[in-house]
């Protein structure tokens, strides 16, 4: 799978690149836009990372072009910009997701591969979460290479709380995805799925437990040994 | 002891404009009256000088040579009917009183030198048997017995053409004038209100202009040629304002960038080498350098940079937002956290990215005090709060003073804070003129409560106007 940074410090970019190869990405570092539209042009890439502040111009006006061309790569914004409202800015302009510096390279390992694992995104076909695997196309779960069968409903739950493993999910998010609009019994139900889908998975001796944010929604961890 | 002067221009102008219409209408009525005092006291001359003539064309010489005032009867009638109204003398020489009526007169006017070319006028007060006061004059009248004095008087109280034609004046005319001076005012009013309109306007555009509006000028087209002078100057001051602000954004934005590079690129070198205890350490204080900066270059932007807040907000929504996002982190110190919001959408003025900074810092503080295993919770109110409360050590009454003074630690605390996130917080409420408080929650630990006023839906005009709640 291969990578776009698009970063002018110097250091951060070969750490990142050093990172991100670490995992297993193909990683290709630029420090212009000029650089960044040549790369766009010739080569396809799974996901692009811009930093905001580039020397020869802005890495949002760049992400702005790329989006008006039709270029849907996943990208993930970097910035050191301190108001809130840049951030804003970037994902209004088409950015998938932002970091801002300094931020931890295990974050943004997660960040990246969370961009991969959307629909149609690079890592669709898997998602993981501890030893818990979820195949998103035959939609099968296994727990330590052992198949889990799990109704409908609580599979659902399950994909959207691994697709952003280690944030929440908000409660509307289930409602929206589960329940058609018409099914007013739709929001009850959920805690009650989500008590039963915990009890399967620490049955099956999962290594991630969903938390309840009170009054928010839920979100699946890691437990670590 | 000074008059109280009201302050608006619009109402000293009417009040002068008042005044000057009074003095002007007093001044008029006044000539009015003196000239008509003045005609008629022509008239009295006039008609008592005819009189005088009068009398001298009936004075006639008899056979023996003597002179003999011959009334007609009907003058003769007219005299006694006017019952001594009016009285008159007729001399011949110093001593002869040619006639006199009523004869008594002749006593009096005896007395007075004869008369020249030029007409003598004299004032008989307490005349004759009713005391009355008569006004009249002498003079030379020429005759067929020769040159005579004549002298003519009519009773003051007989003035009857003067008084009716003021009586006249009074009924008839006097009433439109204090009608006049109404209606006038009241114009003139209007006028005022009507040219201090583009005044009214420019205001109202000028209270649009906040932090968030610092580019809206005042239209300086159309103004009354006095105020565009003052216009101009606040418009010029308002570009200096700008330019000034925009140089303390670039400022902390730039200061932002330089502190935060170095700071990145430590923390991704030390993610890149394979952890021991050592490099543990080290990456919990590079943590807690990145936290001071962070919230260094908040205390300054929040110092340097007037805060908008004219946004509308729901703080459930911002609420919700902020625990979702901090909820990893929390879960991850074995430390749940929970919101118990309002049913209704809160909504409030303010800027929703100050707001969720503060409510961050409030979090941040109670889960890093709040027992392990207890949990904390955010609570929206209708009336425009927001509480989060932790089951902490709590902070001793005569403390809770200082918290949000700026590098205040507690003694007992071995935080790793630098101090900073409640006096962020204080100065985030401060900007949005709402308040902050500690108090203790009951069964154990602190409740932080922020209050913001609630929005009402109908209030003040704003120019962007705005719909209820989302």
């Amino acid at each position: 799978m291969r990578l776009l940074v698009v970063e002018d410090e110097t250091r951060i970019a070969e750490l990142v690149k050093t990172a991100l190869a670490r995992v297993g990405f193909a990683v290709d570092v630029v420090s212009l836009c000029a650089d960044a539209r040549a790369a766009l042009a010739v080569t396809s890439y799974d996901a692009t990372i811009i930093d905001l502040g580039l020397p020869d111009g802005d890495g949002l006006s760049l992400l702005r072009e790329l989006r008006t061309r039709g270029n849907q790569t996943p990208v993930l914004v970097l910035t050191a910009r301190d108001a809130v409202e840049d951030r804003v800015r970037g994902l209004d302009t088409g950015a998938d997701d932002y970091l801002v510096k300094p931020f931890a390279m295990t974050e943004l390992i997660a960040r990246t591969k969370a961009l991969l694992r959307r629909p149609g995104g690079a890592l669709g076909m898997t998602l993981k979460a501890g030893n818990i695997s979820f195949d998103t196309i035959e939609r099968g779960v296994r727990v330590e290479g052992t198949s889990l069968i799990l109704p409908r409903r609580e599979s659902a739950i399950l994909e959207n709380l691994m697709r952003r493993l280690g944030r929440v999910v908000p409660k509307a998010v289930f409602e929206e995805k589960l329940y058609g609009l018409d099914d007013e019994h739709g929001s009850n139900t959920i805690p009650v799925h989500i008590h039963h889908l915990r009890r399967k998975l620490l049955d099956a001796g999962a290594t991630a437990e969903i938390h309840t944010v009170r009054g928010v929604g839920y979100l699946l961890t890691e437990t670590s040994s | 002891m000074k008059l109280a002067m009201p302050g608006s221009l619009q109402v000293r102008l009417a009040l002068r404009l008042a005044a000057l219409y009074v003095a002007a209408t007093a001044i008029a009525v006044g000539i009015l009256v003196y000239q008509a005092y003045e005609t008629a006291d022509t008239l009295n001359d006039r008609e008592l000088t005819l009189r005088a003539a009068d009398l001298a064309r009936h004075v006639t010489i008899d056979s023996s040579g003597a002179a003999r005032l011959e009334l007609p009867p009907a003058l003769a009638a007219s005299y006694q009917a006017g019952g001594n109204s009016d009285i008159f003398a007729v001399r011949r020489g110093a001593d002869a009183v040619l006639a006199a009526f009523p004869p008594n007169f002749s006593e009096a006017a005896i007395k007075w030198p004869l008369a020249t070319d030029e007409p003598s006028y004299f004032h008989l007060k307490d005349f004759g048997s009713e005391g009355r006061e008569y006004y009249g004059l002498t003079v030379m009248q020429s005759s067929a017995a020769g040159p005579l004095s004549v002298s003519v008087a009519r009773a003051a109280d007989a003035d009857i053409l003067v008084h009716s034609l003021l009586r006249e004046f009074v009924l008839d005319i006097a009433w439109v004038i204090p009608v006049l001076v109404m209606v006038t005012l009241m114009v003139g009013v209007f006028a005022i209100r009507s040219a201090f309109r583009p005044v009214a306007d420019i205001s109202r555009i000028a209270a649009a202009i906040a932090p968030g509006a610092m580019s809206i000028r005042l239209p300086e087209k159309n103004l009354p040629s006095e105020i565009t002078p003052l216009v101009a100057a606040v418009n010029h001051a308002l570009d200096r304002l700008e330019e000034g602000f925009d140089l303390q954004r670039q400022f902390t934005a730039n200061a932002a960038h330089e502190l935060r590079t170095p700071l990145a690129i430590v923390t991704a070198a030390l993610d890149s080498i394979d952890e021991n205890a050592e490099i543990a350490k080290i990456k919990a204080d590079v943590a807690r350098m990145n936290r001071l900066v962070d919230q260094l270059l908040r205390v300054a932007r929040l110092d340097a940079v007037a805060l908008d807040v004219s946004d509308r907000l729901d703080l459930n929504e911002v609420a919700a937002d902020i625990v979702g996002s901090m909820a990893p982190w929390s879960l991850a110190r074995k430390k749940p956290i929970a919101f118990h919001g309002e049913n209704k959408p809160v909504v409030i003025k303010g800027n929703r990215y100050a707001i969720g900074d503060a409510i961050r810092n409030l979090v941040e503080n109670a889960v890093t005090h709040t027992a392990s295993g207890s949990e904390v919770t955010v609570s929206t109110y209708a009336n425009g709060s927001i509480s989060i409360a932790d089951r902490g050590p709590g902070i001793p009454p005569e403390q809770r003073n200082h918290v949000f003074e700026r590098f205040w630690r507690g003694k007992a605390t071995n935080s790793t804070g630098a101090g900073l996130g409640l006096a962020i917080v204080a100065e985030i409420m401060k900007a949005h003129h709402g308040s902050v408080s500690v108090d203790d929650n009951p069964g154990g630990g602190m409740v932080f409560t922020l209050r913001f006023g609630r929005d009402e839906p109908s209030g003040i005009k704003r120019p962007r106007g705005g719909g209820g709640a989302k």
